[in-house]
């Protein structure tokens, strides 16, 4: 049985001008000890998901229906003293901005002494303990002394690290990381994802990692989640969404990020801008962007279809088979890698 | 093709001040500390490195919007090393900057077409009428939408707000365009909409760019040359080419595979150097090669004693590096990540 468990979530949020269809049916698994990547931009519904799956969104402004089953238990709806007993314990979270997701005017070490107090019954100098401990795993240097600084005292990716320690700091079953690293530079990206598996092959902590860029995805993810307006457009492991990808958002997405490993003289964009979710458009989502939209694609919703022969590989595109595959195989031969850059 | 822009040797020190009322310097930041490069017309210079390593505050040098400390910039011809206020306005014309944060660099309060206008009325370019068909042509040009000429930042993304960030460094065509970090905060949807929009437009109007990042990827997609900076010193440049066939310093190594590659297979297969910590204070750098206490390859009563200079590479036309111990190999191997055991950085 898969730990996370969601089927057909829909979050609709009330507005003056309307209902904005933030998630419209999305299902997915998540088992234990493995991640799953979600990629979509900006307004695609990859974090109202998540906030929905943790019961974080006000439900006096959204309205939320389908089914989240954590270890077999329904949590969605459950209520609150139940959904903040799971929240912190069994979940835990990190933001993409550690410095609004860190409170300014108190020390680390209360901060996250704080996050072992409310959920388990020990006392200030074990708390204490704990931290310092997480901090040590998320190797702060020194981490003894810096548990008494305040965030400002860290840089960007030490506050990060600070924020994975304290997701860490009760041994979660799942981490949602939210962004973790958009906000930091290649190179200490490159500490936090290594940290972040290095973490998971210690304590088996399954991961969902929500993200913008498909390269994260690629070095950090077993399953792939493509979503866009507020809907999975394609699901599949992910050697083999890098392999052959079936939805043209994919190939625009693949398309669009600079590689050391390809030479592209120019870069190809996908043009225009997300859906408004407010007045989505008919048919499928993406077909104001897309190039190889057809009448059909402006009437009719495409449904989640498996990919010839590979029942975990699902999308949604009216494209027939043979057509997606003449249009993939000229965009890889167009993408062919450079000599000897393979980096 | 002739020499736009010339800076030699170009230094930035902040002082660190004690007291109130008499300000006692008792330190200095070296944030820039002998920078020196040659860019010709039409040409792009990626400026690469982390945060901290002196690449904005050279940027600012450049645009004259500090005062540097010691060096030269030459500017079409002109030194404008130590030039006034009054003195550099004629010279600003020519060279305009584009900023990081989409966000924070278009004031919230004024409409879309004043922004975009005002260096026209700094410089006070044409009638009124002129400048707002000129607005709307730019607009355009960007790829917006001229009707939304009378809307305010928050009606748009953040993509859509640095191409108005663009339209207003575009409005009295300069010749030079200083670009900080210009889609760090992009998604890279976005992002590629920007790059090749800076790439058309550099092509139309025969920009020069110098283009600043954190992200290899990206410079290479854009620049011609590329040079990368730690604390304040250039440590590799060269001609893109060159510089992507064969990088050498390990910093480069280090800076180049800690890009995530979109190819599970290939992502698994590579060696990666991934730095521990952050780069170390600017107020008190470590010795000789400022790079060492984070270096793979650091060799003991070597790096840490002797700073090794800017070398050029033998048989290349235009490719230099500063390390005693520079990568012989690319891709690099585990032999060459871990050249003596170190404890600065791990190997995956």
């Amino acid at each position: 049985m898969a730990l996370l468990e969601v089927r057909d979530l829909h979050t609709r949020f009330r507005t003056d001008d309307g209902v904005v269809k933030a998630v419209s049916g999305v299902s997915f698994e998540l088992d234990r000890g493995k991640t799953l990547g979600v990629v979509g931009e900006s307004g695609s519904g990859k974090s109202v998901t998540f906030l929905t799956v943790m019961g974080l969104v006000d439900r006096k402004i959204a309205e939320v229906e389908g089914s989240v089953r954590y270890d077999g238990e329904e949590i969605l709806g459950a209520p609150s003293s139940r959904l903040r007993h799971i929240r912190g314990r069994r979940i835990g979270m990190i933001f993409q901005d550690p410095m609004t997701s860190l409170n300014p005017v108190k020390k680390i070490g209360w901060q996250l002494e704080e996050a072992v107090l409310l959920h388990n019954d020990v006392s200030r100098d074990e708390a204490r303990r704990r931290a310092i401990k997480a901090l040590e795993e998320v190797e702060i240097p020194r981490a003894d002394t810096r548990v008494d600084d305040y965030p400002h005292q860290f840089s960007g990716g030490m506050r990060q690290r600070v924020m994975i320690a304290m997701a860490l700091i009760n041994q979660p079953e799942v981490i949602i990381a939210d962004e973790p690293t958009t906000a930091l530079d290649v190179t200490t990206q490159a500490q936090i994802l290594k940290l972040m598996k290095q973490l998971q092959d210690d304590h088996g902590a399954a991961i969902v990692m929500i993200t913008h860029d498909l390269g994260v995805v690629a070095e950090m993810a077993d399953d792939v989640l493509v979503m866009y307006g507020g809907r999975v457009v394609e699901q599949a492991r992910v050697d083999d969404l890098f392999v052959k990808p079936e939805m043209p958002y994919t190939w625009g997405l693949l398309g669009s990020l600079p590689r050391l490993d390809l030479v592209a003289s120019r870069l190809e964009q996908i043009p225009g801008q997300p859906p408004s979710l407010l007045h989505p458009p008919r048919g499928c989502a993406f077909n104001p962007r897309c190039a190889y939209a057809f009448d059909r694609c402006r009437e009719e919703l495409p449904e989640l279809v498996a990919a010839p022969g590979k029942p975990n590989h699902r999308y949604r595109c009216h494209l027939d088979d043979a057509e997606r595959e003449r249009i993939w195989a000229a965009k890889k031969a167009a993408l062919t890698p450079a000599e000897g850059s393979a980096a | 093709m002739s020499e736009l822009l010339v800076v030699e040797d170009l230094q930035k020190y902040f002082p660190v001040t004690r007291g109130l009322v008499f300000q006692k310097e008792i330190a200095q930041v070296k944030a820039v500390d002998g920078v020196s490069f040659t860019l010709e017309a039409g040409e792009t210079l990626g400026v690469v490195g982390e945060s901290g390593c002196g690449k904005s505050t050279m940027a600012r040098c450049v645009a004259r919007l500090l005062e540097p400390t010691g060096g030269k910039i030459i500017f079409d011809g002109h030194d404008i090393t130590h030039l006034g206020r009054t003195e550099m306005r004629p010279i600003r014309r020519d060279m305009m900057m584009v900023f990081q944060d989409p966000y924070a660099s278009l004031n919230a309060r004024k409409r879309v077409g004043e922004i975009v206008a005002e260096p026209l009325d700094v410089h006070r370019v044409g009638t009124d009428r002129d400048r707002k068909r000129r607005v709307q042509e730019l607009l355009e040009i960007v790829g917006l939408n001229p009707e939304h000429y009378n809307r305010f930042p928050h009606e748009f993304s953040g993509g859509q707000r640095q191409r108005i960030g663009i339209a207003r460094a575009l409005a009295i065509n300069p010749k030079l365009i200083i670009c900080d970090e210009p889609v760090s905060a992009l998604d890279v949807s976005v992002q590629a909409q920007i790059l090749n929009l800076l790439k058309d437009l550099q092509r139309d109007f025969d920009l020069t760019y110098i283009f600043i990042a954190h992200d290899l990827n990206v410079v290479r997609h854009v620049s011609d040359r590329v040079m990368v900076m730690y604390l304040g010193k250039p440590v590799e440049t060269g001609a893109k080419q060159e510089f992507y066939a064969e990088p050498k310093h390990p910093y480069s190594g280090a800076l180049l595979s800690a890009v995530p590659i979109a190819d599970p297979t290939l992502g698994r297969a590579r060696k990666q150097i991934v730095l521990r910590g952050d780069v170390p204070s600017p107020l008190n750098p470590p010795a000789a090669c400022r790079f060492h206490p984070r270096c793979p390859r650091f060799v003991d009563g070597k790096c840490n004693v002797d700073e090794p200079l800017l070398t050029p590479v033998s048989g290349a036309s235009d490719h230099a590096y500063a390390c005693h111990f520079p990568l012989e190999r690319w891709p690099m191997g585990e032999d060459e990540i871990r050249r003596t055991p170190s404890l600065a950085a791990s190997v995956d």
